[in-house]
């Protein structure tokens, strides 16, 4: 295949040359920041068959910012958006507590609408337990799962994690987005998904929400981006002390510091203040990470190499 | 910068675990960046594509870690991911990717070549093939692949391979004949069918 070789577009080489060795490393260390596998929630199980698993990360909304907290109740599952033959859900559930045996009302964490070939469900409770959003699909006869994690604010509402099981019909995220964008000040973000009516297959879902005092991010957007606390800072070439003073302002702590040292990426809670600070990340609400090093600049990764622990959800969960 | 998701609630590994995983992805991915992005640029007409195929490539393989077969297959192993993917991406299932957009900036430079003679006559009689032969015969001279290796790739049998090929040779030998008669009497192919 002489002939073919000649139409070689581009060679390995070319082709890596083209992407600079940061953008390289931080893939890299992107990549592995995200969950491994959704299999370890089911340790037990046997491997499935292959999975299609989508990691959707949504680009920081433009103006949502702390307006994207009120994500919580959906104001399209009202009565007057239904569409359709609405597979209509009271409200509310009563049933016996397993352990008690008494009666308990709970409302319903999420709304199912029948629209056209399709079932539009919104979260109406972003706090809920899990199991329950999990129970409800199931009373649908739809084998999907749903999780929200804290995310820092301009990610909240947003697709995190989308996992479908191969040959699964698709469904689609309905994010925040577009709904916060044109802004209306207290326009609530809700979330939620458009499944086909004949779903087959399983899915994995993931929303961001909003943190609870005190509870770390588990995906974030840049700690500069709108919404974030250190949005409109600059910290180029800033000392560790000029950054921690005008955070401290903005009544923002830095539990911790994320510094290189021999290609590996450490995290400690001391650096000297005299240290520069390259990058930031959000850590907890009212928190950030920040990368620090002895140096002005940055010192250049190579490639493949790891930019260290992530603010990743704790090993320890 | 940091719009990356940083993990979801799945419960992790023990660290140790964890650690050995990443070791083991940030070696493949160091040792086979290189032929990844050259194969997925190789096959993507815009580069914003390529950066969002090359984002989910390797995002796979980072979720599928434990299928990942040791050296000398793991870029086999890859090739293999990254055309399902691409497949994906040609069925109309795009998605673009946070992960993806400083790949994307870096990428943006690229433009695939324009042929001209020749090699223009080439490059159509390969645009002319059904997608599998294309893709056999780009294992072959674009990836210098061979038989046992484009078995690995694609999944199915050196046999298989062997005849496919064989198939797809013959078939690019028809095309390009076909695009050198019509560059040779270019009276016989005005749009309308009528010689010009």
């Amino acid at each position: 295949m002489n002939q073919l070789s000649r139409i070689t577009p581009v060679s390995d080489a070319e082709a890596a040359r083209l992407v600079r060795p940061d953008t390289l490393a931080d893939l890299a260390s992107d990549i592995t920041a995200t969950a491994p596998s959704g299999r370890r929630g089911h340790a037990a199980a046997a491997p499935r068959p292959a999975r299609r698993r989508v990691l959707l990360i949504a680009a920081p909304l433009a103006a949502a910012g702390v307006a994207a907290a009120v994500v919580a109740a959906s104001s399209i599952a009202s009565p007057g958006h239904q569409h359709g033959s609405a597979v209509k859900d009271r409200p509310a559930v009563t049933r016996s507590h397993p352990a008690t045996g008494h009666r308990t009302t709970q409302a319903r964490v999420l709304s199912f609408v029948r629209h056209g070939g399709y079932i539009i469900v919104k979260v109406r409770d972003p706090l809920a337990d899990p199991t329950r959003y999990n129970a409800e699909f199931a009373r649908h006869h739809l084998d999907i799962r749903l999780t929200m994690v804290p995310v820092s604010p301009s990610l909240i509402g947003t697709v995190v994690y989308m996992g479908l099981s191969q040959g699964a019909s698709p469904i689609t995220p309905i994010t925040a987005q577009g709904r916060c964008f044109t802004g209306g000040g207290g326009s609530a973000c809700p979330v939620g998904v458009r499944v086909p009516a004949d779903f087959h297959g399983n899915a994995v879902l993931t929303f961001g929400r909003a943190a609870r005092p005190g509870e770390k991010y588990e995906s974030t957007a840049s700690a500069f981006a709108p919404g974030e606390v250190m949005h409109g800072m600059s910290v180029q070439g800033e000392t560790v002390a000029q950054v921690v003073a005008a955070l401290h302002a903005r009544h923002v702590t830095v539990p911790l510091f994320n510094t290189v040292r021999k290609s590996v990426g450490r995290n400690v809670r001391h650096v000297p203040g005299d240290w520069y600070v390259y990058d930031a990340v959000p850590w907890a609400p009212g928190q950030v990470m920040l990368f620090v090093g002895p140096t002005r600049t940055e010192p250049k990764l190579g490639s493949g190499v790891s930019r260290g622990p992530q603010p990743s959800p704790s090993p320890t969960r | 910068m940091w719009q990356v998701s940083k993990g979801v609630t799945l419960p992790s590994p023990p660290i140790a675990a964890q650690d050995e995983r990443q070791r083991r992805f940030e070696a493949a991915y160091a040792a086979h960046h290189g032929p990844v992005f050259g194969y997925v640029l190789r096959r993507t007409s815009n580069p914003d594509d390529a950066a969002d195929v090359i984002a989910e490539t390797f995002l796979t393989a980072w979720r599928r870690l434990e299928d990942m077969p040791p050296e000398p297959q793991a870029r086999l192993w890859l090739y293999g991911v990254a055309r399902r993917v691409l497949a994906n991406h040609h069925r109309g299932e795009r998605r673009r990717w946070a992960l993806a957009d400083r790949l994307r900036t870096d990428l943006a430079v690229y433009r695939p070549p324009e042929y001209t003679g020749e090699l223009a006559l080439i490059a159509e009689a390969f645009r002319g093939l059904p997608a599998a032969d294309r893709e056999l015969l780009a294992l072959t001279a674009w990836e210098g692949l061979d038989h046992g290796q484009i078995a690995v790739v694609l999944g199915c049998s050196r046999n298989a391979v062997r005849i496919r090929l064989h198939r797809a040779r013959k078939r690019f030998a028809a095309e390009l004949a076909r695009g050198q008669a019509r560059s040779a009497h270019p009276g016989v192919s005005v749009p309308n069918g009528d010689l010009a």
